[in-house]
């Protein structure tokens, strides 16, 4: 009960396609992200999902039933929306009462569950406030209340966090966690900050322009990345990347640019005929101090626990994740190495990622 | 100091304009319970020296006032509820809901709005000749909702355009169906818009007199405004007292329809449901 399946799902408004035939599986009881930029089409996923939107194409399942043709109250799904969307005319507890009235659920009953999640999000003294006598995180807390108070089959969250200040977002994160472990629910959870999708999901699938670009989970989105856009959509500072060629070498593969010459084998040996491709490392895989290459240093940023230090190197810009002690100022030349067992190779054209990963010591031009 | 004389300045004015339009009104009260001998006295007098409610007596006793009020009171009631109703769905479906020529239509209904209503009078009349409805109350509600409800729609979709989507859709995902949500949430908001529609069509059809006076030729449908003006025509000399006693009464019903829905428009029905 519970999975989710969305099989060659368009949508179309008017000749601009918002989502461009997607393909998706949750499992019953996963928390999936929805992670891309804004406008990228996760909303609309989520209202197709929710039945406020029909698809141009495609269908849609819930718990194996397709529910294209499904009213979305009939869906067993609860929204989070992203403005929360409470009943401005209905107090605290009428709004969580709402959708138990809307299923007959008889009023001694209904009290007993909005009070019992009142209660599990302490909302107990609020019940008889209206919304906007609450403060942004209650009312986020009632939007909540309002879904759980239904025990749905899965739960669709629209950016619930986003209106949030930081620290009530790091606890209600953490909160989040924990509701789906003690449900045991489905929740899509769409969200344009990574840093919830990493922290948050069994799964994340990456969007970009309608498409999506990646669907797994979070190490192997931030260890794999499908492509560039993912590879620069996540981690923060976001991935370094130059161009290169990738000639053909004894052994494998050897990719060259104006900087440095890295050996690469693909695991199935065979690394394919000399083409241009583009060459990706981390921040915290590139390491200061020492090795083949040298840079000159342009902003160093302390951040307290690390430096993130800005350089250049025959023409390219790089950042790279320091210790906290570094100690090199602006203006001076660094000397750095890359962890080649830690190198990401796209496709120069598509900029899909190729198998081939690094296979020995870097060394300068 | 120039602060304080501007003050000054500006609430003399205020009370001018106040005084302007209250002093008709005023003298209306006054001169409805003066006799009649009171009233060409020179110099006037501002407080009668005998105060009387015959002519009241006389309107209701002799005349088919109370007919023309009943007429009124129906008429005004069934074309502020015909219009309040068409209005209020249709502004719902003018924003709510996508399909082709949704703005035209918009736009349409604003240019009837346009359209002097004078040049209508004759076409609805034969019309409803035609479909035989000639003479009644029914055919002034008719004439009336074609010039009230553009107005009224366009009114009703401004306030609506100012409620959230999300509160529908967050209905509908709560398990409410479309009509459901429509009641036990976008009414709710949409409120004030509707009780100032109210207010706005039940006035327009209290005070019209031009279609009363061209479809409605019978006292047993004619309005008081044209009721009114056509007991007041028959007579030799017009008898003011008489017809400032019928006025005070015609306002009756706009004072006791203000004062019940005033309360309701503000008492605050905010919107605050929604952040971001
Ligand atoms: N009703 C609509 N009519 C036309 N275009 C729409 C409609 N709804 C969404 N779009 C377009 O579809 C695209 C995707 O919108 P969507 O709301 O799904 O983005 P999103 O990923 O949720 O972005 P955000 O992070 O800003 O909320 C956007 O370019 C948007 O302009
Ligand atoms: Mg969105």
């Amino acid at each position: 009960m519970g999975g989710i399946v969305f099989s060659r799902v368009r949508k179309a408004f008017g000749s601009f396609v918002a989502v461009k035939d997607l393909d998706l599986e949750i499992g019953a009881g996963e928390f999936v992200s929805l992670l891309g930029p804004s406008g990228c089409g996760k909303t609309t996923t989520l209202r197709m999902l929710a039945g406020l939107e029909f698809p141009t194409a495609g269908t849609i399942a819930i718990g194996g039933r397709v529910v294209n043709d499904v009213a979305p109250g009939k869906r067993n799904v609860a929204m989070v929306f992203q403005s929360y969307a409470l009943y401005p005319h209905m107090t605290v507890g009428e709004n969580i009462a709402y959708p138990l009235r809307k299923q007959g659920v008889a009023r001694a009953e209904r009290e007993a569950r909005v009070r019992a999640v009142a209660e599990t999000l302490q909302l107990g003294a609020l019940l008889d406030r209206r919304p906007k006598q609450l403060s942004g995180g209650q009312q986020q807390r009632v939007a909540l209340g309002r879904a759980l108070v239904r025990e749905p089959a899965a739960f669709l969250l629209d950016e619930p966090l986003s209106n949030l200040d930081a620290k009530l977002r790091a606890h209600m994160r953490a909160e989040l966690i924990e509701l789906h472990r003690r449900v045991g629910k489905t929740f899509v959870y769409v969200t344009h900050d990574q840093l919830e999708a990493m922290t948050m999901s069994d799964r994340i699938a990456v969007m970009h322009e309608g498409v999506l670009q990646q669907f797994a989970p979070p190490r192997v989105i931030y260890d794999q990345p499908a492509n560039l856009t993912v590879a620069g959509f996540i981690g923060s500072p976001a991935m370094n990347v130059m161009d290169a060629e990738l000639v053909a070498a004894a052994g494998g593969a050897v990719a060259a640019n104006g900087l440095l010459r890295a050996p690469l084998a693909a695991p199935g040996g065979g690394a394919g005929g000399a083409r241009t491709i583009r060459l990706g490392v981390r921040p915290e895989d590139v390491l200061l101090g020492a090795g083949p290459l040298s840079g000159r240093i342009r902003v160093v940023e302390p951040t307290g626990h690390e430096t993130i230090v800005a350089f250049e190197a025959a023409g390219a810009s790089f950042v790279a994740r320091a210790a906290a002690d570094f100690s090199g100022a602006p203006g001076e030349t660094v000397p750095f190495d890359l962890r080649s067992a830690r190198l990401h190779v796209f496709d120069g054209a598509t900029g899909g990622r190729l198998e081939l990963s690094g296979a020995g010591p870097i060394s300068a031009a | 100091m120039p602060r304080l004389l501007r003050r000054i300045l500006f609430n003399l004015f205020a009370w001018g304009v106040v005084l302007l339009v209250a002093f008709p009104l005023f003298w209306m009260i006054i001169t409805s319970v003066k006799p009649q001998s009171e009233l060409f006295r020179i110099p006037p007098t501002v407080w009668p020296e005998t105060v009387t409610f015959e002519h009241y007596w006389r309107l209701i006793d002799e005349t088919p006032f109370l007919v023309y009020m009943r007429n009124s009171l129906v008429l005004s009631f069934s074309t502020t509820f015909l219009v309040v109703v068409v209005a209020t769905l249709g502004a719902h479906s003018l924003v709510r809901f996508r399909y082709p020529g949704r703005e035209r239509i918009a736009q349409l209904v604003l240019f009837t709005y346009l359209l002097p209503s004078v040049v209508l009078i004759l076409p609805l009349y034969l019309l409803m000749v035609w479909i035989g409805v000639a003479n009644t109350i029914f055919s002034l509600v008719i004439a009336y909702t074609t010039f009230a409800l553009p107005y009224a729609l366009w009114l009703l979709r401004s306030f609506m355009q100012g409620i959230p989507d999300d509160l529908e859709s967050a209905a509908l995902v709560d398990g409410a169906t479309r009509m459901e949500a429509f009641v036990d949430v976008i009414l709710p908001q949409a409120l004030p818009g509707i009780i100032s529609t109210t207010i706005f069509t039940f006035i327009l059809s209290w005070n019209e007199y031009l279609y009363a006076l061209v479809l409605v030729n019978t006292d047993l449908a004619r309005p008081l405004t044209t009721g009114v003006m056509t007991m007041l025509l028959g007579a030799f000399n017009i008898e003011w007292s008489l017809l400032m006693a019928a006025a005070v009464m015609m306002c009756v019903p706009l004072i006791i329809l203000f004062a019940f829905l005033q309360s309701y428009l503000t008492r605050g029905f905010g919107a605050g449901g929604v952040k971001g």
